[in-house]
């Protein structure tokens, strides 16, 4: 192997290539000082948002050892029981939000692009913008603590207990609205890493030898799409409660607190799963290179990847099986639950299968992996067991659920996450951790794991209720509490070493081989010196391109392959077709910047400023973050291109401009608006909700009529026509007209927009009197919102255009602001359609 | 079920460590193929289909209250409160209801039908000797029949999380003899006799009365518990302390030290002397 | 009889039988919601009918889009792992997985029309 000093070295290589090869590094070269932290490139990001959530991780240790301390004997009085409270519901949180699903979006973002062999994910200021919202809204939540003010109502937040102010004071408002600034992060991520596992692959990566852990992600991120909106919905509902008193949870009023339960889990479970298939994915990645051969039933891994995230889906009610809902819908979902056992089996056999097929190399990271399966089929053996629902009516919300949650989530999750530290940290530095610390920290981590968290199944199944402040000498519980609080700190302690080993200075240990495990898959290309990724982006052939094809590292590094060069000084990557690989386009991407930074704090603004009810800051912030958004993609996006085609090598001459369905701009509108479309719906699932619990939902209260409604769907609907004419209009060549048809689109919206108001407005419905008024003006307000980020829209077409920055050939936005209106369309239609018709229909 | 899991756990594991070993000759892909199919795919399908068939084979039985037009016995409805239990007993024949708190006594060997309520936030009745837990929920009643099968003396602790004082919100379920249950309940229905003691009047007097209710007395107050024949209840506080003079006389002086977040004020500022005989006036009540 | 033509190539067709078993599960668990919430204990029939009626629908859908991908799959003549660089094998391959799906999907749908057979009421 030649070092990278060595082949830089100046008489090494020929001058043209060195020039070659020095101008891409610039280009892709980290910005220094201060402006390191403006860099959007995937690997600072991915380090930056693994670091954080690592850091909030401790952070809800150090919360949960609290706990354990107050619970190690009976009657103890450590902590209060309201900083009791505070603390275990900031650990789940600060566990669910700020550590679990972060983390992968972190080890997402940092390995796919060399894992697909990208320079880069096709949009690295929306990944920096992400990253820089959740670190904000995750200091937020946590430094809540400090001021007393933490949220004190259990992580999923049940309403009354969580909608009465007394009771809950401003924790209520810190959770929900830091943690939906947090969603938007996710849901940033989800988009970011779908358009990049579907268009960003290296050329003749087909996707029967997509790397496995593309394939996780895929549908981990799909899953994001669907799950977090409903969440998002009732985060909404949830502080307009809070905010202004709409009833939607007070059933003095006709609200119900079970559509919070609902909505929570409907993102609750399949959240379970977006944690937990990102850990297999790093095993499935791990188990190969041990075994030192391909996985076996590759098929059979895709199987249950998208067969986890449909099932996942089926799920929601078992955490409902005591509220009283008639047996037979109970029955559905225990149901689905056990189903979803079976590709959970068949994730655990292809990896039994692959080990027996091969020979294992019994590492520190298999150790963690094999160690982590152990407790996690416990888990799921209990997890088959809490989803018979008579069982359940036992278990639900004791320490046995305690107990098997940790199970599975520390089993599937913890332990396959820190093989995965174990595993790629020669990617991050080009140093190995130490073998003795590993197995020294994993020893300790599942010892005390088991210790701590066994027993709990135990007291739990004598009757311990969970989020119990204390309890009770002589009811058997004693002993149990103690066990588990010894067996915490044991493996507090494991985590510690392993968090020494990951930070203690490396730099004198020698540099490790660049693919130290001898693994088969492309990320190991990656030299943690260079910043671009790929020195060549290379033709895949295989699975596992580094075990059978042949001098692939050799010719990669010598820039062999596509784009090998940056000559207009720009940052490129390819983009290919979804099913083939085929290269289609060559894709600019984005440089480092502070808008990111900037957007992310104003956004963040207007979250803090909600929290405390400021309303001229949050409209303050609120102006702020659109004008940085709108600056932002006047400046950084939609760019016309010097020339109409590149050389990117080998001969191949690829276009450097797409719009349409051809862009992965086009793609990311369509995957957010299907998210959007997600929220809405959950929206349209609550106003059918209160009309099946209510012999009558409307109450004899005004509903917003039929006139004003049909007047404004028809309006929409015009309004879409007109931006579906600007655009055939502008692709005719007939600019003026296209214009034209923007202006009209924006006035039609207008109006449209007025007579949706109108409805509610002159029958003089009242939100806070009844649920019934109060989610209709849910829904007229959701459709109105987006009309206005629509007009938004056709205003900055029509600006682009004047601009001459929009043209006959350069019609991305149109194209994209048309498929937003198609989602709009839906919106407004689906709207105004059920709250005029519906109640009349009845 | 724990011995099945623990037994598909070891077969698991075993293959997992059988696996692990480096020396073995490696399998065929065809036969690793297999494994996956039968081991993760097909038995575990046929496993769980048939526990699921019988646990959906016990679901009615467990809760068979709802047939309609069944439960024309006793009902007990228990509203959860923070952090607290109101309990009325319902007479199967229409009659007043029988007003008491954060205890619950039941007959051997009949169905007892719940109505579980809550007036503030959500809470669940669960007596875990007897049979699952039900959420009590606002705006909704929700149905539970136990049947309790020998006598004894049954801790039940509120199972949802329910505010500060959530671990401190239990009661005591009795289960006793069908007779002897009708007789107390009988005696229940009349007020204490020691309920015109001296006590009282110093209770009165200080307004206990508005948030209390002592039948017999003209204390009506319905936002506390019901404390009409508390000296018979083996607890106060909702399960948090053994039911003595000590005690009741520190819960009066400082509920908030016994139970955070409780909604009774401190009434440590009245002489000593009174909280006694408050104290020994309700303790009395029996 | 060619449902999808055979220039059209998609990945949606992978998520077929998963998608079929969703709307059966929403369907179903949507049905008995509403009834029990609306009608109460009166003709539970029409809750079972309907169950009964959407499993079958699902199943025959589920058996059709899987006999198309084991027609994809080359009707089990090649064997797995599909890993060759070709457009052939990239369509064995989601022949194989969607045949998978099919299979998976069939047995959750199984699954969930199991409770017809214990459970005949709104009984909560």
């Amino acid at each position: 192997m030649t070092t990278l000093k060595a082949r830089i070295k100046r008489n090494a290589l020929p001058s043209a290539e060195k020039i070659e090869e020095e101008q891409l590094r610039l280009v892709w070269k980290t910005p220094i000082g201060w402006r390191y932290w403006t860099s959007v490139n995937n690997t600072q990001v991915g380090l930056w948002y693994g670091g954080a959530a690592f850091a909030f991780m401790l952070f809800g240790g150090v919360l949960a050892l609290l706990v354990r301390t107050q619970l190690a004997v009976p009657g103890n009085n450590f902590l209060s029981a309201d900083f009791y409270n505070q603390a275990f519901t900031l650990h789940g949180t600060v566990m669910m939000f700020l550590f679990a699903v972060p983390i992968f979006e972190a080890v997402a973002i940092f390995l796919l692009p060399p894992m697909l062999g990208a320079r880069e994910l096709p949009f690295p200021r929306l990944g920096a913008f992400g990253f820089w919202s959740f670190l904000i809204g995750g200091v937020f939540v946590c430094g809540s603590i400090f001021f007393d003010a933490a949220p004190s109502s259990g992580w999923f937040m049940y309403p009354p207990l969580a909608t009465d102010k007394a009771y809950s004071g401003i924790g209520a408002d810190i959770w929900l609205l830091g943690l939906s600034f947090i969603e938007v992060a996710s849901i940033a991520a989800a988009v970011e890493l779908i358009v990049g596992i579907m268009k960003c692959r290296a050329p003749g990566m087909r996707i029967n030898l997509m790397p496995l852990f593309a394939w996780y992600l895929l549908i981990v991120a799909g899953m994001i799409l669907f799950a977090f909106p409903p969440l998002i919905a009732g985060d909404i509902l949830f502080e307009m409660q809070r905010m202004f008193d709409w009833p939607f949870f007070d059933p003095t009023r006709g609200g119900d607190p079970l559509l919070w339960q609902h909505l929570f889990w409907i993102f609750g479970h399949p959240e379970v799963y977006i944690i937990f298939l990102p850990a297999i994915a790093l095993m499935a990645m791990i188990v190969p290179t041990f075994s030192q051969r391909p996985i076996v039933g590759y098929s059979w891994i895709v199987l249950a990847a998208v067969g986890t995230g449909f099932l996942s889906f089926g799920l929601w009610v078992h955490h409902m099986f005591a509220t009283g809902l008639p047996q037979i819908s109970l029955a559905f979902f225990s149901a689905a639950s056990e189903a979803v056992a079976i590709p959970t089996g068949v994730q655990i056999f292809v990896f039994i299968a692959t080990m027996l097929a091969g020979r294992v190399i019994f590492s520190v990271p298999m150790l963690f992996g094999a160690g982590g399966l152990a407790i996690f089929v416990i888990g799921g053996l209990t997890g088959v067991m809490v989803a018979l629902v008579p069982f359940d009516w036992q278990a639900h919300d004791t320490y046995f659920i305690v107990a098997h949650l940790h199970y599975v989530l520390i089993g599937g999750m913890l332990f396959p996450l820190v093989a995965g530290v174990y595993y790629y940290y020669p990617l991050i530095n080009a140093r190995m951790l130490s073998p003795r610390l590993g197995r020294t920290a994993f020893w300790l981590m599942f010892a005390g794991f088991n210790v701590a968290f066994f027993p709990m199944h135990l007291s739990g199944l004598r009757g311990m209720p969970r989020r119990v402040f204390t309890y009770p000498e002589g009811i058997g519980w004693d002993w149990l509490n103690l066990i588990s609080t010894i067996g915490a700190y044991v493996f507090a302690a494991g985590v510690l070493v392993v968090v020494f080993d990951v930070v203690r200075p490396k730099h004198r240990e020698p540099r490790s081989e660049q693919n130290p495990w001898k693994a088969g898959t492309l990320e190991w290309l990656n030299e943690p010196e260079e910043n671009w990724g790929v020195r060549s982006i290379p033709i895949i052939e295989s699975r596992y391109p580094l075990w059978d094809q042949a001098d692939l590292m050799q010719k990669v590094n010598e820039g062999a392959y596509y784009l090998r060069s940056a000559k207009e000084n720009r940052r490129e990557t390819l983009i290919t077709s979804v099913l083939d690989a085929h290269p289609l386009q060559c894709q600019r991407v984005a440089t480092s910047t502070t808008i990111t930074i900037i957007s992310a704090a104003l956004l963040g603004g207007v979250f803090v400023a909600l929290t405390f009810e400021l309303w001229i800051l949050a409209l303050l912030s609120g102006i702020g973050t659109l004008s940085a958004v709108l600056w932002w993609l006047w400046t950084g996006t939609g760019e016309t291109p010097e020339k109409k085609t590149k050389d990117v090598g080998l001969g191949l001459r690829l276009p450097l401009y797409a719009s349409g369905p051809d862009s992965v701009g086009w793609w990311a509108m369509f995957i957010t608006m299907v998210g959007d479309g997600t929220a809405f719906a959950s929206l349209i699932f609550g106003y059918f909700f209160y009309w099946t619990i209510h012999p009558d939902f409307t109450l004899g209260q005004p509903g917003p009529g039929m006139r004003w409604p049909m007047i404004a769907l028809s309006l929409f609907v015009a309004a879409w026509a007109a931006m579906l004419g600007a655009r055939r209009l502008n692709a005719s060549g007939w600019i003026d007209g296209a214009r034209l048809a923007l202006v009209a689109a924006f006035l039609l919206t207008l109006a449209a927009s007025a007579a949706g108001f109108a409805g509610p407005w002159q029958h003089d419905m009242q939100p806070t009197a009844h649920v019934y008024p109060a989610i209709v003006w849910i829904l007229v307000i959701w459709a109105l919102a987006h009309a206005a980020v629509g007009s938004v829209m056709q205003l900055y077409c029509l600006a682009r255009s004047l601009a001459g920055r929009l043209t006959r050939e350069h019609d991305m936005e149109l194209h994209n602001v048309a498929l937003y209106w198609h989602f709009m369309a839906i919106t407004a239609v689906i709207t105004f359609a059920v709250i005029g018709l519906f109640p009349e229909a009845m | 079920m724990a011995i099945a899991g623990g037994f598909i756990w070891l077969t698991v594991i075993g293959l997992l460590a059988h696996a692990t070993r480096h020396e073995r000759t490696p399998i065929d892909e065809r036969v690793a193929s297999r494994l996956i199919f039968w081991g993760g795919a097909a038995i575990p399908s046929l496993l769980l289909f048939l526990l699921l068939g019988y646990a959906l084979w016990l679901m009615p039985g467990l809760r068979p209250f709802a047939r309609a037009g069944e439960a024309n016995g006793l009902r007990i409805e228990v509203t959860g409160e923070q952090f607290w239990w109101r309990v009325a007993y319902h007479p199967a024949d229409g009659g007043v209801p029988i007003l008491s708190a954060n205890e619950i006594r039941l007959p051997v060997g009949e169905r007892v039908e719940f109505l579980l309520k809550s007036t503030d936030v959500i809470h669940s009745f669960w007596i875990p000797a007897l049979g699952g837990k039900m959420d009590m929920i606002p705006g909704r009643v929700n149905r539970l029949s136990l049947l309790a099968t020998k006598p004894g003396t049954y801790r039940g602790p509120c199972a949802e999380y329910c505010g500060t004082s959530h671990a401190l919100m239990t009661f005591t379920a009795v289960a006793m003899q069908p007779a002897a249950f009708r007789e107390w309940l009988a005696v229940r229905a009349n007020p204490s006799p020691g309920a015109s003691l001296p006590g009282r009047d110093i209770f009165l007097r200080n307004g206990c009365g508005a948030c209390h209710r002592v039948a017999g007395t003209q204390a009506e107050g319905g936002v506390g518990p019901d404390l009409s024949h508390m000296g018979s209840r083996g607890t106060i506080g909702a399960g948090v302390l053994t039911t003595d003079d000590e005690a009741v006389r520190s819960f009066i002086a400082h509920p908030h030290l016994i139970k955070p977040g409780s909604k009774m004020p401190d009434f440590n500022m009245l002489p000593q002397q009174d909280i006694a005989e408050i104290a020994s006036w309700l303790k009395g009540l029996e | 009889m060619r449902i999808i033509p055979k220039e059209v190539e998609t990945l949606w067709t992978l998520f077929t039988a998963p998608v079929i078993w969703a709307g059966h599960f929403l369907a179903c668990y949507a049905l008995a919601a509403i009834w029990c919430a609306k009608r109460g204990d009166l003709g539970f029939a029409v809750v079972q009918a309907g169950i009964v009626a959407m499993t079958l629908a699902a199943l025959a859908m589920i058996v059709l889009s899987g006999w198309l991908a084991w027609r994809q799959w080359g009707f089990g003549t090649n064997d797995p792992p599909h890993d060759d660089p070709t457009a052939t094998d990239r369509n064995l391959f989601q022949g194989f997985a969607t045949l998978l799906l099919c299979g998976l999907s069939f047995v959750a749908v199984l699954y969930v029309a199991l409770p017809l057979l214990f459970i005949d009421g709104c009984s909560s």
